[in-house]
């Protein structure tokens, strides 16, 4: 199936004519699109921020939970994303700037796999006054700087229409 | 009067290079820098309020003050791109009542955020003791507060009556 098969599949769909034919929904997604964004960085970066050492005297393992509201925000995200997919496919998959903010979600993915497959077990048990390791406060600075990227690859999607 | 005032805005120099440079570094990278404003000041803000309402007691003197500062520099970003924004587009924004509502929801958001800091860090550190109900309705109110001000930031795009102080004529 080559890509314009799958735009044209997409604009086919029940989905698509939600999205296109109701006025309010596409703004909707939208703000419901920044209010995960806004849930997950600010869960997420202030998780970093104390790896960083930016809020010492907060056990990470205390900030860890919060991350299920970054969960949640991303899923969030991720389904209002796909909406607007559904509703404009040509408009994103000819995109640069969304093609580089897959690129860096993908990249945020593979830095989560990192933390918990090679710092959370030791992070986790560190306590409110302890530094991070070094490699935890690389992966802090990463994640901070993918979010960063995420947003401006994201308000650039306007200006990169094809 | 008001129109004349906005028309004279519209074709100051600065407010014409914000909407025609032609490069990402005019308009699309002050909406960013807008964004990561808020991002600074409202996410952050949101992720601390997640915490403090999970806190019962403070039990370390915590070192917030580089996590404050981080959220005033959002603010000022915010401040910043945000005038250059309406200086942009005056009309746009000044004619409609979601832009005024905006900025009242800021306000409010920036109070909260005074009253959870002075509340729970003090001068960046911590009081020793409970984190009272008074402050989880702080930390409530502003998690509210910045939804309202995400949402209503988006919906400028879609409630404004006029682009141009010319279409007030």
């Amino acid at each position: 199936m080559s890509l314009p098969d799958v735009i044209h599949w997409l604009t086919h769909t029940p989905v698509n004519s939600v999205v296109m034919d109701y006025r309010w929904v596409w703004p909707i997604s939208e703000s419901l699109h920044f209010c995960g964004l806004a849930m997950m960085v600010g869960t997420v970066g202030l998780f970093d921020l104390r790896l960083l050492g930016l809020a010492k005297g907060i056990a990470p393992a205390a900030l860890h939970w919060s991350l299920r509201v970054g969960m949640a925000g991303f899923a969030i995200s991720v389904i209002t994303g796909s909406l607007f997919i559904f509703g404009q496919p040509d408009q994103y998959f000819y995109n640069d700037a969304f093609k580089l903010k897959v690129i860096a979600l993908t990249l945020l993915g593979v830095n989560v796999l990192a933390f918990y497959s090679l710092e959370a077990r030791r992070v986790l048990t560190l306590g409110p006054e302890d530094d991070a390791p070094l490699r935890a406060k690389w992966i802090a600075a990463i994640s901070l700087s993918l979010l960063i990227l995420i947003m401006l690859f994201g308000r650039m999607l306007t200006f990169f229409r094809p | 009067m008001l129109t004349s005032l906005l028309i004279w805005l519209e074709q100051t120099p600065p407010s014409v290079w914000v909407r025609e440079y032609p490069s990402i570094l005019g308009f699309p990278f002050i909406l960013f820098l807008h964004t990561l404003g808020l991002a600074m000041l409202a996410a952050i803000s949101v992720g601390i309020d997640v915490w403090v309402l999970r806190q019962q007691v403070i039990g370390r003197a915590l070192r917030m003050t580089g996590v404050i500062r981080v959220m005033w520099l959002g603010l000022g970003i915010n401040a910043v791109s945000g005038v250059v924004l309406l200086i942009a587009y005056p009309a746009k924004a000044l004619t409609n009542p979601v832009f005024y509502l905006k900025l009242l929801l800021v306000v409010l958001g920036v109070y909260a955020v005074q009253r959870i800091n002075r509340a729970v860090f003090p001068d960046g550190l911590a009081v020793m003791g409970a984190v009272t109900v008074a402050t989880k309705r702080w930390a409530v109110v502003s998690i509210a507060t910045w939804a309202g001000t995400v949402v209503t930031g988006r919906l400028l795009a879609y409630t404004h009556h006029v682009l141009f102080a010319q279409d007030l004529l």
